[in-house]
């Protein structure tokens, strides 16, 4: 693991000081693969994606691996990035796109070399559009677009990141639709849980976010669903669960017992529909969610209104677990949001996309952990997906599928 | 002189240290501003750092801030090369972030920051973790005790004790230990 990270270091002459100096005092517990660091901080962000870590943490199975997890709110992205890299926090629910932008030093962030442990979750999120323009009769991308090309002013629509999932999900969209996120819409962030307000407010035109805030938007009548993140990419990565690199060259047996807590929490939750709702109940709490369980429980089960007058079961709901089939930090998951970057703008020249996967995606060690818990995992690196603009992606070569979009890279005239 | 922008939309009393950089000479804007109107009000007003409560939600937004002034004459970052990292942690820990016009230099910086640090109100919350440490130490100890003491009186197995103290706990919002410790509790209470 110590290759690892001189890898990830040779690779950014750059890099500050690392943290190394504050940890240096926890030695290494030679003979034993007990966790080196018992107490662990964990970083996470009010949203239903954080079920598993709420649930390892508080539910007993990070005990059982010798690990306290102290849960720890963070009031915005930004935020849980800082406390990650200084150290503050030893791990978090993090983003991809927030994960590699440390990694690169993209955006506000020193480079911090980084490391995905494993996908926390699949699916689940939402595009939500005004009711205004429901009344305007937009309810599809069809009459979406027709409205956004006939507007003289731009629609306002909020994401929660820059380089995080849901601006990848609302330009990925917009691109299959023809539209440039970049010139053909005004692209701005907005803090999740304001969203429905800003919405119902007529100040935003529409957003896309995690859950509860799309079924808010709905059981408030301030919005309708567009469309689900799973409809773009069914069984899509979403959140991950990530550390700095240096945490696991370190701690190498405190990161595996910490995987290995929050993996049986995955299992557990999908174990039963009893369990399923017993974790809605949990998250709802004021500590963690801080929401109405009714808001979260409904799109947790899988139960879906789009506010315009369709239910479903949905096939694709957010999932935890699925017999280990979502946690595993496959290259092609990560290189795709590297692709989007590139696409968009925000890599201004072509990278060596496996380098820095294979550096990031904790491949090996994912699959030393599920092995050790008889979860199975493929020998396959990439995965085959199809997204909502019928190209098929299987991680094979990034930059020519970033480079292949007809909507990207140089703006298009608007 | 620097120009400073410390937007107030968290509780943090910030009054106190508009005056307190008022008086080390800084020129400074004090902004109410809503998430919405963050990077139009930055743009308009120039500023050479913003100052921004490490808790406020708006932070993300900052971000965009950041990303977008990229191309522009004046790209606004969170830190600069030359900044001593530990002046950043520690600033994070008080409760300060700090956005920074690219290229001025980070000495100039110090003073700044050192004032935000002494009055933002200072975080408490630390030191009580740290109490609340000491006393978690021996949790798997004591979920395993009150595993017994149901194994014992439900006459049930290992998994099946697990279960029901999970589903007491989830459905109440509680930890575990919480359960546990209530187990133990009313076990002593009955003996």
């Amino acid at each position: 693991m110590s290759n690892q990270l001189d890898a990830a270091q040779a690779t950014h002459k750059d890099t500050p000081p690392s943290t190394n100096a504050v940890q240096a005092s926890h030695a290494w517990v030679d003979g034993s693969d007990a966790p080196e660091k018992p107490l662990l901080n964990l970083g996470f962000m009010a949203l239903t994606d954080s079920a598993p870590l709420i649930v390892a943490a508080t539910q007993g199975f990070a005990q059982s691996q010798g690990l306290t997890l102290e849960l720890k709110r963070q009031p915005s992205w930004s935020t849980l990035r800082d406390k990650l890299a200084t150290g503050e926090l030893d791990a978090a629910q993090n983003l991809y796109g927030l994960v590699y932008a440390m990694h690169l030093g993209l955006g506000g962030s020193p480079v911090t070399p980084m490391a995905v442990l494993m996908n926390l979750n699949h699916n689940g999120q939402a595009i939500t559009l005004s009711r205004r323009l429901r009344e305007a009769g937009v309810n599809n991308g069809k009459s979406l677009c027709e409205f956004i090309r006939q507007s003289d002013k731009p629609l306002r629509l909020a994401q929660t990141f820059p380089t995080g999932t849901h601006a990848m999900w609302l330009n990925f969209y917009l691109g299959s639709l023809g539209l440039d996120p970049r010139t053909d819409i005004e692209s701005v962030v907005i803090p999740p849980a304001q969203m429905v307000d800003y919405l119902a407010r007529g100040d935003i035109d529409g957003f896309c976010a995690g859950e509860p805030w799309g079924a808010q938007a709905i059981s408030t009548g301030a919005g309708f669903t567009l469309i689900t993140s799973q409809q773009i990419w069914p069984d899509h990565p979403e959140k991950v669960l990530s550390t700095r690199a240096d945490f696991i060259a370190q701690y190498p047996n405190t990161a595996r017992a910490l995987m290995r807590a929050v993996l049986e929490a995955s299992q557990f939750i999908e174990l039963s529909q009893q369990n399923r709702e017993d974790t809605a109940a949990l998250i709802s709490g004021r500590d963690y969610v801080n929401a109405p369980t009714d808001s979260i429980a409904a799109r947790f089960l899988g139960r879906y209104e789009d506010g315009l007058g369709f239910a479903w079961q949905d096939a694709h709901a957010m999932r935890f677990f699925a017999g280990g089939q979502v946690n595993v930090p496959y290259l092609s998951d990560a290189s795709w949001f590297l692709s989007q970057f590139r696409r968009w703008g925000l890599l201004e020249a072509d990278l060596d996309y496996a380098a820095v996967v294979n550096q990031v995606q904790q491949l090996a060690l994912y699959r030393e952990v599920a092995q050790s818990l008889g979860i199975p995992s493929p020998s396959a690196a990439n995965r085959h997906s199809l997204l909502c603009d019928a190209q098929p992606w299987d991680g094979t070569d990034p930059e020519a599928y970033a480079q292949a979009f007809s909507v990207g890279m140089k703006p298009a005239c608007a | 002189m620097l120009r400073i922008m410390l937007i107030n939309d968290t509780p943090k009393k910030v009054g106190r240290l508009k005056a307190a950089l008022e008086e080390a000479g800084f020129d400074v804007i004090d902004e109410s501003v809503s998430a919405l109107d963050l990077p139009l009000r930055v743009e308009q007003a120039r500023p050479d750092v913003v100052l921004i409560d490490t808790d406020s939600p708006s932070r993300d937004v900052m971000e965009q801030v950041c990303l977008v002034s990229r191309d522009q004459p004046r790209p606004i970052v969170m830190f600069t090369d030359e900044q001593d990292p530990r002046v950043m942690r520690q600033a994070i820990q008080s409760g300060v972030s700090a956005y920074i016009v690219e290229g001025i230099n980070a000495t100039r910086m110090k003073p700044i920051l050192d004032v935000a640090m002494a009055r933002f109100e200072s975080d408490q919350a630390l030191r009580q973790q740290l109490l609340a440490r000491e006393m978690q130490l021996d949790e798997r100890k004591r979920i395993e005790q009150a595993k017994g003491i149901l194994m014992r009186m439900k006459d049930c197995d290992e998994d099946e004790a697990y279960t029901l103290m999970r589903r007491q706990a989830m459905s109440k919002q509680q930890k575990l230990i919480q359960v546990a410790e209530q187990i133990i509790a009313m076990d002593k209470m009955l003996k």
